[in-house]
């Protein structure tokens, strides 16, 4: 890496500083993205094609109730939202425990999230929806301090094993609550729970994308002490970082978009798994080239997998879900490969 | 029995055996007796000395709760030995057949069999042994993952790779589940781990893998203690370190298969139960399989009943209360043991 290869931007007062070829790179991938997500608006098991697609794109008002404005659009732009809510969290969690294992979805975030909203669900059926990424992200947040207790290290491999075995107790408290409830509202909470994006409702939107915002900039915000952050406790703290202040916001920040994907999207697995480790393959450098990398190809990942989750069966959907975990696992078996001799 | 004997016979590692195997009959009983319809046990006694077709309480006995009582009290067992046998082999307190990638394993063979057309579909024998050969298949790989790189086999790595390849399994199996409507009807129950459905058929089928297992696990128990030693010192004192490892191993594996097929993927039992058992075996491994089999049958009965009769009316399926007790025995462990 060369400082001849950054470039400077200047308007005003305010001047950026970036990679041309990884700037380059990510405004690629970003057009790839848009054309993936029209590719997944023309197609699908109704038959809403090509013209449907464009009218929708070009006149929205007037084209009234369809299938691509109604059920394809906004189940695109959930995945897009979580996708990149997910791909952001998971670089978020690796960078703070410098551990490249760290998914959110391994810590019992996703988890607890559930468990939160499904008492939610059931306790009061008539609650708002708005209700629910909040009650999601209390329940992520207590079992993320609750994992933090328990493994009294974040850094570690134990804090990951720790965040497994929280999730299978939460998994199996989950099951029992499923079981003993009333049949009618249990339905509801199933299908919630599958972790498919074929039940997005356009109400959901909104809170998903306000929260991808306030978790995004909340990572751009402290991008530079997670540079610093990734030299050791000792030395960001011998830099003059403040490391408790940059921890507890990236933790609220990954905390809070995996609470709010899984309370949007039911469980969808190694997204902040793959993303991050896909940019650092494709892209490279710091942590401004991996947040950008990550959310683009999470959003990228999430929408895939939906994608083919809905085509390759048609009629029958597999949930995102599932096409991602055998993408995953492949993926974290490299992983564990390349990491043979260290864990 | 004088006071002398009990502690002498304590101190070899049996002096537990007696009070093990009576909580396990004082719990058979009472899980015989309760139910939806309780029965009282002389009924039991009629039903084995002079059965009455006619009489509806000792049929439900008898074709109902007496298949689910055996298949809890050998399914237990099984996952009790071949936890021990995998903690000890691998010299790991988190090895146990669930997080090891064997029950994932050994469901994934099941549905894969279950889509098959009627004529292919594995009965009798070839269930449970097609549930071990998955079983072993996975953990095969998961084991060949994570024992490579300079420092070999660690806690870490292997508890990881049993997760992420389970992963796997499990979301195939979701896969075909969704789109095979009629094996999802088939296996649903069973998949959770779900005693309910526990018949003759299957404990019977499951009978001669198990009994086999138990032998080649009782012909190399003796030399598991020399292997505790350190495969060096195995060495040394004339224990052929790979053949035994290839048995246990193997045995394991069978166990597993044989548990799998009657009662689902139940996890956990392996891994409350083995560490227990060695430590009031007084590290000695012969008593500790004995206690791990009579540990692991207690402790399925004891979650069996509990997932009966915790909340009336509602059955919750085993599997999940198991997973209840020892997700939290799980975290003590990985809270202590790993670095």
């Amino acid at each position: 890496m060369t400082a001849a290869a950054y470039r400077r931007f200047r308007l005003g007062p305010v001047s950026l500083r970036f990679h041309a070829r990884r700037a380059a790179l990510c405004i690629a991938l970003t057009l790839l993205l848009i054309a993936l997500a029209f590719a997944a608006l023309v197609t699908g098991s109704g038959d809403a094609g090509l013209a449907d697609a464009l009218a929708f794109l070009t006149r929205p008002a007037e084209t009234g109730h369809s299938i691509v404005g109604d059920i394809r659009a906004p189940r695109i732009a959930m995945a897009l939202a979580c996708g990149a809510m997910l791909g952001l969290s998971g670089a978020a969690l690796q960078t703070l425990t410098r551990n490249g294992l760290a998914d959110p979805g391994l810590l019992g975030v996703r988890e607890g999230a559930s468990l939160a909203v499904i008492t939610l669900m059931l306790s009061s059926p008539s609650a708002p929806l708005l209700l629910r990424p909040l009650a999601g992200m209390a329940g992520g947040l207590i079992v993320a301090l609750i994992a933090m207790v328990i493994a009294r290290s974040l850094s570690r491999l134990r804090f990951i094993l720790v965040g497994i075995g929280l999730s299978w107790f939460l998994s199996a408290v989950i099951s029992m609550i499923l079981v003993t409830a009333d049949i009618d509202s249990v339905q509801a909470a199933m299908v919630w729970m599958a972790g498919s994006l074929s039940g997005t409702q356009p109400g959901m939107l909104p809170p998903a994308f306000a929260c991808l915002f306030v978790g995004s900039s909340l990572l751009v915000l402290t991008m530079r002490s997670a540079e610093v952050s990734l030299l050791g406790e000792t030395a960001a703290i011998g830099l003059g970082m403040r490391v408790v202040r940059f921890r507890m916001a990236a933790i609220a920040a990954s905390v809070l978009m995996t609470a709010a994907a899984a309370s949007c999207a039911g469980s969808l697995g190694f997204v902040g798994l793959l993303a991050p480790h896909l940019t650092r393959f494709l892209v490279g450098g710091g942590q401004a080239a991996l947040l950008a990398g990550s959310a683009i190809l999470g959003a990228g990942l999430v929408l895939l997998a939906d994608t083919i989750g809905r085509t390759l069966f048609a009629p029958v959907q597999i949930p995102a879900g599932i096409v991602l975990s055998v993408l995953g696992v492949v993926l974290l078996c490299m992983l564990l490969w390349q990491r043979r001799n260290q864990i | 029995m004088s006071a002398g004997t009990l502690a002498a016979a304590r101190q070899s590692g049996w002096g537990w055996l007696l009070p093990a195997i009576g909580l396990t009959l004082l719990l058979s009983a009472l899980h015989l007796s309760t139910g939806a319809r309780p029965t009282p046990l002389p009924v039991l006694f009629d039903a084995l000395t002079a059965f009455d077709p006619a009489n509806f309480d000792q049929r439900i006995l008898l074709s109902l709760r007496l298949p689910r009582l055996c298949a809890a009290l050998l399914s237990g067992a099984a996952i009790g030995v071949a936890g021990l046998l995998l903690q000890s082999l691998l010299r790991n307190p988190l090895a146990e057949p669930h997080i090891l990638g064997l029950n994932a394993g050994a469901s994934l063979a099941v549905v894969i069999a279950t889509t098959l057309p009627a004529a292919l579909q594995p009965v009798g024998l070839a269930r449970p042994l097609l549930a071990a050969l998955g079983g072993a298949l996975v953990f095969s790989a998961v084991f060949a993952l994570s024992s490579a790189g300079r420092l070999g086999l660690t806690m870490a790595k292997l508890t990881f790779c049993g997760i992420a390849l389970s992963a796997l399994a499990s979301a195939l199996v979701s896969a075909i589940l969704i789109l095979d409507q009629e094996t999802l009807e088939a296996v649903r129950f069973w998949l959770v781990g779900d005693l309910a459905g526990a018949s003759w058929r299957e404990v019977n089928a499951a009978l001669a893998p198990a009994a086999l297992a138990t032998s080649a696990t009782l012909m190399i128990a003796p030399r598991l203690d020399a292997m505790a030693l350190g495969d060096a010192s195995a060495t040394g004192l004339g224990v052929s370190v790979r053949t035994t490892r290839l048995i246990g191993l193997g045995a394991a594996a069978l166990l597993s298969g044989a548990a799998v097929s009657m009662v689902g993927p139940i996890g956990f039992v392996g891994l409350i139960v083995p560490g227990l058992a060695f430590r009031l075996a007084g590290g000695r491994h012969l008593p500790a399989l004995a206690l791990s089999a009579i540990g692991g049958a207690t402790l399925l009965i004891a979650a069996d009943l509990m997932a009966r009769s915790l909340i009336a009316s509602h059955e919750i399926a085993t599997g999940i209360m198991t997973a209840l007790i020892g997700a939290p025995v799980f975290l003590a462990i990985v809270a202590r043991r790993v670095k």
